[in-house]
């Protein structure tokens, strides 16, 4: 799914996390870097060729992978943002991970089998690489690959901003010094290991994350005596936030459902890994092992959110600053020191995980999509996928450093423009023999501008949406009836339009 | 093959094209009344309640449909799924709002709160997950179809070898 990234980030950039720089918190958070580094060079000294640089030589097994997906799914907003907005909102925050019962399963089914077939056999590295040999169509690629470069931009920068603030909190270092330390150590294994890197350091990050949230959530269970008691203090002041919308309206809340799980099918963070499975059959456990992996790892959104609410009200924590210290707070007032520090390493874990995750998917669109587009083809794709991941840390941090609050903008709807973009061409059309390139090119241009200019009139205040909708949802719902609606005014007949591999593999 | 199976295909994918179309029309029509004078009335959030699984369950049948094949015993858990999660959302909306200190609490919850944390956010866990790898082999993929698939690719590349030496000969 898609708790991910919805705007942690946003979230973090609210407001700054309290400093927690003390010697236990800063062994830990030492200890993880550590850990990260080492990761990396043994990972550096596997990556020889482009496909292991972008999409790890084909070659990982099913728990890696699993792991790392949940990892690069969750990102910070797991921790900061989401248990902030249950805090604000109630319990209507949860429709943003609800859809994880489906989502996972709903992936494999409509894209796992045959993204990874169609990787073999025609030795794809990217998301717009599947729509281009779908369609046969290099300008649909290429317009794909920039509505993901748009997207990806706000996220790196948002996520480098988000590593100045929460590695500032640990080390205390100052948000500046914070954003290059995180971005050079991401870079640094982004550059030398490629994904390869990314994939292994998103299994130790993940794992934390894991272990974290479970430990976060078994003990507001313990503080609270229990979920019927945290439910009773909240029943006692603020029954709406138990309704099942909270203090969100019905359309809201569904709209959420809506967005993060048909969008889920367009996230490119975890579509890509489709790619890199090392034996197709391995996909038979992978929604299931994935889903429960999330289960874990979201149960600290849950727990904090609905449990700090219950403390503030019954006076067992002071009332919050912000809604994003929520799981600050609580850290900082309940549990040891010690699974403080091992949160705050998994969120700082969080960010460097999607940091990375998008560095390589936006670099393998720039020196990969965007040529073939053009017609053109890098002749070391190494050597210059390497090069240009570079340059995308350096603009990532300069723009987290330099934009103010524009990045926050740059953030926000990176989740919406991945679905209304890319969910109608690759997913239904990796489907339906009957999609065709018009419809494709007309769906992605539909997604890329309704998003855009939405949203840019919602920012500046132009334009304001009535109470439960949101570009992101128009914008899908749009991307939908076009494509549906070209199609069917461009149809051809698919024996002529769909090369024969892919044929086989859209029938299987 | 018989005769009558490619139009068996034809109907599982086209009401699976169908269901997806249909249900984003409803939820755009969802979004649609919002826009109104007033705000959204009453009825919009039932339309998204019931598109929303109907889309979800529309593109998984959609991905789910093999060759000959259809969707199989697939359609069972595709349908309570459908249900859990249209009846889930329209539980939410019908029940009386009656959150309070007198609740009666289902695993810790209020019952409308638990019908959307554990109906929709944990029984879909329990059979999706589980019913694509009990028919994984027969229903998703096999040895065979990889060879198929390895074999069409190689043919492919050696004819795109051929047709280079060609060119540049």
């Amino acid at each position: 799914m898609m708790v991910a990234h919805i705007s942690p980030v946003f979230a973090l950039l609210q407001t700054s996390l309290p400093h927690v720089a003390q010697p236990a918190v800063i062994a830990v958070g030492l200890a993880y870097f550590a850990v990260i580094i080492g990761i990396s060079v043994w990972a550096a000294r596997r990556t020889k060729t482009a496909a292991d640089f972008f999409v790890a030589g084909h070659g990982i097994g099913l728990v890696a992978l699993t792991v790392a997906s949940v990892s690069t799914s969750v990102s910070g907003f797991a921790f900061i943002g989401g248990p902030g907005l249950i805090y604000t909102v109630g319990l209507g925050a949860m429709f943003i991970v609800l859809p994880a019962s489906v989502t996972n399963v709903m992936g494999a089914w409509v894209l796992a089998k045959r993204m990874r077939l169609l990787g073999e056999a025609r030795g794809l590295m990217t998301v717009p690489d599947a729509i281009g040999a779908r369609y046969n169509s290099p300008a649909s690629q290429g317009l794909a690959g920039i509505a993901m470069l748009v997207g990806i931009i706000g996220y790196m920068a948002t996520n480098a901003l988000a590593m100045g603030v929460v590695i500032n909190a640990i080390f205390g270092v100052g948000i500046g010094w914070g954003i290059w330390i995180g971005m050079g150590i991401t870079l640094a294994y982004s550059v030398a290991g490629g994904i390869l890197a990314g994939i292994y350091n998103d299994v130790f990050q993940g794992t934390l994350m894991a272990v974290a949230s479970v430990l976060v959530f078994l003990f507001v269970l313990k503080v609270g005596g229990g979920l019927g008691d945290i439910s009773k203090s909240i029943l006692a002041h603020d029954p709406k936030f138990l309704s099942p919308w909270g203090k969100m309206t019905p359309l809201a809340a569904l709209s959420f459902f809506f967005v993060f799980g048909m969008g889920s099918l367009g996230q490119p963070q975890g579509v890509h890994k489709y790619y890199m499975l090392r034996d197709p059959m391995q996909l038979k456990w992978y929604p299931l092992l994935k889903t429960l992996g999330l289960i874990l790892v979201l149960l600290l959104y849950f727990g904090v959110g609905v449990g700090v609410k219950a403390f503030v009200l019954n006076g067992t924590m002071a009332p919050l600053s912000a809604p994003d210290q929520a799981t600050p707070s609580l850290l900082l007032s309940v549990t040891p020191l010690l699974l403080a520090a091992l949160v705050f390493s998994g969120i700082a874990a969080a960010t460097m995980s999607a940091a990375n995750s998008f560095i390589n998917i936006g670099a393998a669109v720039v020196m990969h999509d965007l040529p073939i587009a053009f017609g053109k083809r890098f002749t070391n794709e190494l050597k210059w996928g390497r090069a240009v991941t570079v340059l995308m840390a350096i603009a990532a941090a300069i723009i987290a450093q330099k934009s103010g609050t524009m990045v926050a903008f740059l953030g926000i709807f990176g989740w919406g423009l991945f679905a209304s973009t890319l969910v109608p061409s690759l997913a239904v059309g990796l489907n339906w023999d009957g999609a065709t390139r018009d419809g494709a090119i007309a769906s992605i241009a539909t997604g890329l501008f309704v998003t855009l200019s939405l949203e840019t009139a919602s920012y500046f205040k132009a334009f304001t949406f009535p109470s439960g909708v949101t570009a992101s949802a128009v914008a899908l719902v749009l991307s939908f009836l076009v494509f549906f609606l070209v199609s069917w005014l461009t149809r051809r007949d698919p024996e002529k339009a769909i090369d024969p591999d892919v044929r086989l593999i859209m029938e299987l | 093959m018989s005769a009558d199976r490619p139009h068996r295909i034809d109907l599982t994918r086209r009401a699976a094209r169908v269901t997806l179309v249909l249900a984003t029309c409803a939820i755009a029509g969802g979004y649609a009344a919002a826009f109104m004078p007033g705000g959204a009335p009453t009825w919009a959030p039932w339309l998204l309640a019931i598109g929303i699984p109907a889309a979800l369950g529309g593109i998984m049948a959609l991905g789910a449909a093999r060759g000959s094949a259809g969707i199989g015993k697939l359609k069972f858990p595709f349908a309570f799924v459908f249900v859990v999660l249209t009846s889930g959302f329209c539980l939410a909306l019908g029940l009386p709002a009656n959150e309070g200190l007198q609740s009666t609490l289902w695993l810790g919850l209020p019952v409308r709160a638990a019908i959307i944390i554990y109906g929709i956010g944990l029984l879909p866990i329990v059979v999706l997950p589980v019913a694509y790898a009990l028919t994984f082999d027969t229903q998703t993929l096999s040895q065979t179809d990889i060879d198929r698939v390895r074999e069409l690719a190689a043919a492919r590349t050696l004819a795109a070898n051929e047709a280079s030496q060609e060119a540049h000969s």
